[in-house]
C-alpha cells in the first residue's frame, strides 16, 4: 500500500503535535509538582521549627523553674544565672512556637493555652524569686507548696509534649507525602519519557518508509525513463524504416506502372505505322498495289499487327495485375486485426499440413518447437498467412539437391515479444538481395519458378500489422532463415501504439 | 563502332520483352545492323558476358556493348554494372544505361560505378523512339574497345 504524500504530511504533521504535546504536559506536571514538592518541603520545615521551639520552650521553662528552685533552696546568686537567661528566652520561644503554628488551625486552642500556663508559670517564679530575694523565703516556699506551680508545669508538659507528638507524627506524614510525590514525578517522567520514544520511533518508521517508497518511486520513474527513451528511439528508427520504404515503394510501384506504359504508347504507335502500309494496300484508290506495298501490307498483317495488339495486351494484363497487388497489400494493411488468444505451436503444425506431404515425399522433415512462447495474443488470419507464405516458399526454393529439411523454433524474447524463426535448407539468397527479397514486385536468385514477387512483400507488410519486425540471414546456397520478432499481445501493441 | 563494327555484339538486358522489341526496332530503324543478344534476367546475361564462371575470360576476344536495364526481376542492373566494371577483363566494355527511372541518385551512383551513358526511357513514344534512334546513330561513331 503505498503511503501518499498526502497522508505522510499529515501523519508526521500528526505525530509532531502528540510529541510537543506530551513534552508540554511532562514540562507543566514537572513544574506543578515541584511547585507542591515545595510547598510540602516547606510544611515540613515549618513543623520542625514548630517541633524544635516546643521542646526548646518546655526545655526553658523547666531550666528557669529549676534554677528558681535551687535559688529558694540555697539562696545562691549562682542559680539566679540560668533562671535569668531563661526567663529571657522563655517569652522568645514561645512567640516563635506561636508564629510558626499561627496558620494551623489545629493548634489554635492549644496556643493559647500554653502560652497562659507559661505565662502563669512565669509569673510563679517571677513572685518566688522576688520574694526570695526580699528576704522572705518562707512565704516563697509557700507558693511552691501550694501545688499550684507544679500543676501548671504539668499540664504545660502534657500539652507540649502531646503538640510534640502531634508535630512529629504530621512531619512523618510530610516526609510520606514528599517522597510520594518525588517517586510519582518519577514514574511519571519514565511514562512521557517512553510514550515520546514510541512517538518519535513511530515517525522515523514513517519518515523512513515514506523515504524508502520516495527511493523506489523514484527509481522507477528512472526506469521507465530510460524505457522511454529506448521505446522512444525504437519507435523513431521504425519511423524512418517505414518511411524509407514508402518512398522505395511508390518509387518501384511507379517505375513498375510506367514500365507497361511505355508499351502501351509505344506499340500504338508502331500500330499506327503498320496502319499507314495497310492503307497504302487497301486503300489503292483504284491504282494496282506496287510489289513492295503488297509485302509491306502481308508483312504487317501477319506480323506487326498481332505482334502490336499481343504486346498492348500483356500490357495491360500485366498493369492490371500490379494494381492488383497493390490494391491486396494495401486492403491487408487496412484489414481490421482481431487479437485473440492464439496457440502457436499448434497454429504451426495446422500451416505445416498443407506442405507436409511434399516435404515428406521428398524425404525431408520439418520440425517445430514452440517451448516456452506457445500463448500468444495476436491476429490468426494474419499468422496463417506469415508462415503459409514462408512454408510455401521454404517447398518452392528448396536445394534440388538435397530433401528439406524445415526448422521453426519460438522462444520468448525481450520486452514482451516472441522471436520466431524459420529455418530451412534451401538454396539460399545471397546478401546483397536479403532487402530486396522483400520489396514489391522483386525477385531474387535464377528466375526458374513462376512467381511475381509479391509473397515476402506481403509478408513483411503483414508482419508490420501486427506490430512486428521480419528479417533474414542467409547465404547463397546455404539455407535461409527467416526471423520473426512479435508482440507477444497484440491488443497491448494495438493500445500503447494508439492505433 | 567504325573499324570494328562488323564484330561489335550487343548485349540487351531488359526483362519486358516489349520494351526490349521496341529497342530493337528503333536501333534498326537508326541502320544498325549489328547483332542484338537479348536477356530478360541478370543471371543469363551475367553468364554471356563474364562467362558460366563469371571470371570474365571468355570475353577477351569478344567486342561488346551493353545496354543495360536496372529493374531485373532477379537481380539489381547496378548488380551487373557492378561486376562488370570490377572485372579486369570486362571493365572497358561500354555500358549504357537505358532504364524508366530518372532518380538522381540513381543515376549518380551508376556514373560512380563506371556506366558510360545513363538514358531515362520516356513514357512517351515519339521521345522513346527518338532517343533510341539516337542511341543507334551514336552507336554507328563510336569506339568499342578490343580487349
Amino acid at each position: 500500500m503505498p503511503l501518499t504524500t498526502n497522508t505522510f504530511a499529515r501523519s508526521s504533521i500528526l505525530m509532531l503535535l502528540v510529541g510537543a504535546a506530551i513534552l508540554i504536559g511532562i514540562v507543566l506536571s514537572s513544574l506543578f509538582q515541584a511547585r507542591m514538592t515545595q510547598s510540602y518541603s516547606d510544611e515540613v520545615i515549618e513543623l520542625r521549627n514548630a517541633r524544635t521551639s516546643a521542646s526548646n520552650l518546655f526545655a526553658l521553662v523547666q531550666a528557669a523553674e529549676t534554677g528558681q528552685r535551687g535559688y529558694l533552696l540555697t539562696q545562691n546568686d549562682n542559680f539566679l544565672d540560668p533562671y535569668e537567661r531563661s526567663m529571657e528566652q522563655v517569652i522568645e520561644s514561645l512567640e516563635r512556637l506561636d508564629g510558626a503554628l499561627r496558620q494551623e488551625q489545629t493548634y489554635s486552642e492549644t496556643i493559647p493555652r500554653i502560652r497562659f500556663l507559661v505565662e502563669e508559670k512565669l509569673t510563679e517564679l517571677r513572685d518566688t524569686v522576688a520574694l526570695a530575694q526580699a528576704g522572705d523565703s518562707a512565704r516563697a516556699i509557700e507558693i511552691v507548696r501550694n501545688e499550684y506551680g507544679r500543676e501548671v508545669m504539668e499540664e504545660l508538659r502534657e500539652l507540649l509534649l502531646s503538640l510534640i507528638q502531634s508535630l512529629d507524627t504530621r512531619l512523618n506524614e510530610g516526609l510520606a507525602e514528599l517522597t510520594d510525590a518525588s517517586k510519582s514525578m518519577q514514574w511519571f517522567a519514565i511514562g512521557g519519557g517512553i510514550v515520546i520514544i514510541a512517538v518519535v520511533g513511530g515517525a522515523i518508521i514513517i519518515v523512513s518508509q515514506h523515504v524508502r517508497e520516495l527511493s523506489r518511486a523514484r527509481s522507477a520513474v528512472e526506469e521507465l525513463n530510460a524505457s522511454l527513451e529506448e521505446r522512444v528511439e525504437e519507435r523513431t528508427e521504425d519511423l524512418m524504416q517505414a518511411n524509407r520504404e514508402i518512398q522505395r515503394y511508390a518509387y518501384i510501384v511507379s517505375h513498375d506502372l510506367r514500365a507497361p506504359l511505355v508499351n502501351i504508347m509505344g506499340f500504338t504507335s508502331e500500330l499506327d505505322a503498320t496502319l499507314a502500309a495497310v492503307k497504302s494496300y487497301v486503300l489503292a484508290d483504284g491504282g494496282t498495289p506496287t510489289e513492295d506495298q503488297i509485302r509491306e501490307a502481308r508483312l504487317a498483317v501477319e506480323e506487326d499487327l498481332p505482334e502490336a495488339i499481343g504486346f498492348i495486351r500483356s500490357s495491360t494484363k500485366k498493369m492490371d495485375g500490379l494494381i492488383n497487388a497493390i490494391l491486396k497489400i494495401s486492403r491487408d494493411g487496412r484489414r481490421e486485426l482481431k487479437p485473440e488468444p492464439v496457440d502457436l505451436s499448434q497454429l504451426l503444425e495446422n500451416t505445416a499440413a498443407s506442405i507436409y506431404h511434399q516435404v515428406d515425399e521428398a524425404g525431408g522433415e520439418i520440425r517445430i518447437a514452440v517451448g516456452g512462447a506457445r500463448g500468444m495474443v495476436s491476429d490468426r488470419f494474419s499468422l496463417e498467412q506469415i508462415f503459409g507464405n514462408l512454408f510455401d516458399n521454404a517447398v518452392k526454393y528448396r536445394h534440388p539437391d538435397r530433401p528439406l529439411h524445415l526448422a521453426v523454433r519460438a522462444m520468448p524474447a525481450r520486452r514482451n515479444s516472441i522471436r520466431i524463426e524459420v529455418e530451412d535448407n534451401g538454396r539460399g539468397i545471397a546478401p546483397e538481395d536479403h532487402e530486396r527479397v522483400f520489396e514489391l514486385f522483386r525477385r531474387s536468385g535464377v528466375q526458374d519458378k513462376a512467381g511475381e514477387g509479391i509473397g515476402l512483400a506481403h509478408v513483411r507488410s503483414l508482419v508490420r500489422n501486427l506490430g512486428g519486425e521480419i528479417t533474414v540471414t542467409s547465404t547463397l546456397g546455404g539455407g535461409s532463415t527467416f526471423i520473426i520478432r512479435l508482440p507477444s499481445d497484440l491488443s497491448q501493441f494495438v493500445r500503447s501504439s494508439g492505433s | 563502332m567504325k573499324a570494328a563494327a562488323k564484330e561489335v555484339t550487343i548485349v540487351m538486358v531488359e526483362d519486358d520483352e516489349g520494351h526490349a522489341r521496341l529497342i530493337e526496332k528503333n536501333v534498326r530503324r537508326a541502320g544498325v545492323n549489328n547483332e542484338i543478344v537479348p536477356f530478360t534476367d541478370g543471371n543469363s546475361a551475367l553468364d554471356f558476358i563474364l562467362g558460366s564462371d563469371r571470371t570474365g575470360a571468355s570475353t577477351q576476344d569478344r567486342h561488346l556493348l551493353i545496354l543495360l536495364d536496372l529493374n531485373l526481376p532477379d537481380m539489381s542492373g547496378i548488380d551487373i554494372l557492378e561486376k562488370v566494371k570490377s572485372n579486369p577483363h570486362a571493365k572497358r566494355l561500354p555500358v549504357v544505361i537505358l532504364t524508366t527511372t530518372d532518380d538522381e541518385r540513381e543515376i549518380q551512383r551508376c556514373y560512380d560505378l563506371g556506366a558510360n551513358v545513363y538514358i531515362t526511357k520516356p513514357v512517351d513514344y515519339d521521345s522513346f523512339a527518338n532517343a533510341i534512334r539516337q542511341l543507334g546513330l551514336f552507336f554507328s561513331v563510336m569506339q568499342v574497345p578490343g580487349q
